[in-house]
């Protein structure tokens, strides 16, 4: 199949893209597709420990774009499943240490042996973001149900259309249904009224997530975990299968969604 | 196309309906009265502008031409279209629009920081996020919602206007008047409005097309 750079960004800082590269990567690996994963968020590196392999690090993206050492020997692989790959972010240099020229070639030099390459993003907007979306095909964009959060995607999904990158998709992360029940929790309908693109899914908040991350294992690998079957189905969703979306669906009991069947409830 | 002028009850009326922009008025406001000579000195003038009605500033311009040739110009009023001299109330308020020369059209939805400014009238076929600006020395009129911060009459019209299908901005100024979404609940309209310059006080009144 045709490989595919996808860049995980969000503008706004803390919102879920670390989380959300290590588990869609993950649930990807996990579905037999070859997968590598790049942390360009240098400086403030953690995709490795998301992903539980810091200790294993030898060489860094830096390494590789200022040839200190060969692509192959930098990337890491992940035990757990064969074709998971990460490009570990450098921990001592800053975001310049990289130009959005080296990341296009780093790209497409790994379009060869990978499916997917996903291209963890740094907060904000500035080098380490034109840096993160130069070799890209497409985006996802997360974002959290806050006013601000939505702001700065509205932002991000302006300079992804600037930058040729049109068919942005988005992550809801953290959604919290009883709170959007509550109507204190912007909902999914005004979220994508404002950012007008496509909705790629919808994350729940869930504890299962700060734990894995501490453990250094995805959700996608703990069964029980809401977010994590989220993740999986959005991993789905990816490789264009059409999994139906259910966002509410455990609060959304039979009555509710006979009431929105007669258009009672809105 | 060019102006014609004609006596009606020995006034001299000027039709520049066919003008299709301001500067093409003012040439031929030129050419036509250089042409006339000082036959109507000392003489009052009514204009006729068809559907452009012209701001305040225009009409200054317009009276510095007239009175270069030793003319006077009856009264503003006698600067409104034919429609607007029918003398009812319930004419569209484009109709009224002050006249700029040049529209700037955008084909998409303006995202939080991005910025438009134009000398001129802006139409955006999409809508204005947060975040977003319009700044416009004429009219703004918005295809979509617009959520952001918009100027019309940016450089002093306060007869500038602006509309949107949704009219929810984070701020609105026309000409030196500024006003801003109340605070807390947000009601929502779910109809096309205008905001214009009425009284002093920026106006928001359902679009009546
Ligand atoms: N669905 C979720 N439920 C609960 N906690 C979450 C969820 N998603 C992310 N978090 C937590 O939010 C915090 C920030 O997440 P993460 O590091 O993925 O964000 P980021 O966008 O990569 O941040 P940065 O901008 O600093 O790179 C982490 O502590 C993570 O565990
Ligand atoms: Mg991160």
């Amino acid at each position: 199949m045709k490989s595919r750079v996808l860049v995980v960004t969000s503008g706004k800082g803390g919102v879920g893209k670390t989380t959300t590269t290590a588990n869609l990567g993950t649930a990807l690996a996990m579905m037999g597709k070859k997968v590598v994963l790049l942390d360009t968020d240098i400086g403030l590196r953690n995709l490795d420990v998301v992903m539980g392999l810091e200790n294993r690090i030898v060489f860094d993206i830096v390494d590789v774009v200022n040839a200190k050492c060969k692509l192959k020997q930098a990337l890491i692989r992940d035990k757990r499943f064969d074709g998971l790959c990460l490009l570990p972010a450098a921990q001592t240099k800053d975001k310049s240490a990289v130009t959005p020229h080296q990341m296009k070639n780093l790209t497409n030099e790994l379009r060869s042996d990978y499916d997917y390459i996903l291209v963890d993003c740094p907060a904000g907007i500035e080098q380490g973001f034109r840096n993160a979306i130069a070799g890209a095909d497409n985006a996802i964009v997360v974002a959290t149900p806050e006013v601000s959060s939505v702001r700065d995607a509205d932002r991000i999904v302006g300079l992804l259309e600037a930058a040729g990158l049109n068919k942005s998709r988005l992550i809801i992360n953290r959604l919290r249904s009883k709170m959007v029940k509550r109507g204190d929790m912007m909902n999914i309908e005004d979220i994508i009224d404002i950012l007008s693109i496509d909705l790629l899914g919808v994350v729940p908040e869930d504890e299962v997530i700060v734990i894995s991350t501490n453990r250094g294992e995805p959700a996608v690998m703990d069964n029980t975990s809401r977010a994590g079957a989220a993740y999986r189905r959005i991993a789905r969703r990816i490789t264009g299968e059409d999994v139906p979306m259910f966002t509410l669906d455990d609060t959304n009991n039979f009555l509710d969604r006979f009431k929105k069947l007669l258009k009672l409830a809105k | 196309m060019a102006a014609v002028i004609k006596s009606k009850e020995g006034k001299m009326e000027i039709n520049m309906q066919s003008c299709n922009t301001f500067a093409e008025m003012k040439d031929q406001l030129n050419a036509q009265l250089k042409s006339v000579g000082d036959f109507w000195l000392g003489g009052t003038v009514s204009i006729d502008t068809g559907y452009q009605v012209l701001s305040n500033k225009q009409l200054e311009e317009i009276q510095s031409i007239l009175s270069r040739h030793g003319l006077n110009l009856q009264s503003n009023n006698s600067i409104v279209s034919k429609e607007l001299t029918d003398s009812d109330n319930e004419i569209s308020p484009f109709e009224q629009l002050p006249f700029y020369e040049d529209t700037m059209l955008i084909c998409k939805s303006l995202r939080s920081g991005q910025r438009i400014v134009a000398e001129g009238n802006v139409v955006i076929l999409g809508d204005v996020n947060p975040g977003a600006e319009i700044i416009a020395g004429g009219n703004i009129i918005i295809m979509g919602s617009l959520r952001g911060m918009v100027h019309a009459g940016a450089y002093g019209d306060d007869t500038a206007l602006v509309s949107a299908y949704r009219l929810n901005p984070t701020q609105l100024r026309i000409g030196s008047h500024i006003t801003r979404s109340p605070d807390g609940e947000l009601i929502m309209i779910e109809c096309p409005e205008l905001a214009r310059i009425r009284g002093g006080k920026v106006c928001i009144e359902k679009l009546k097309i």
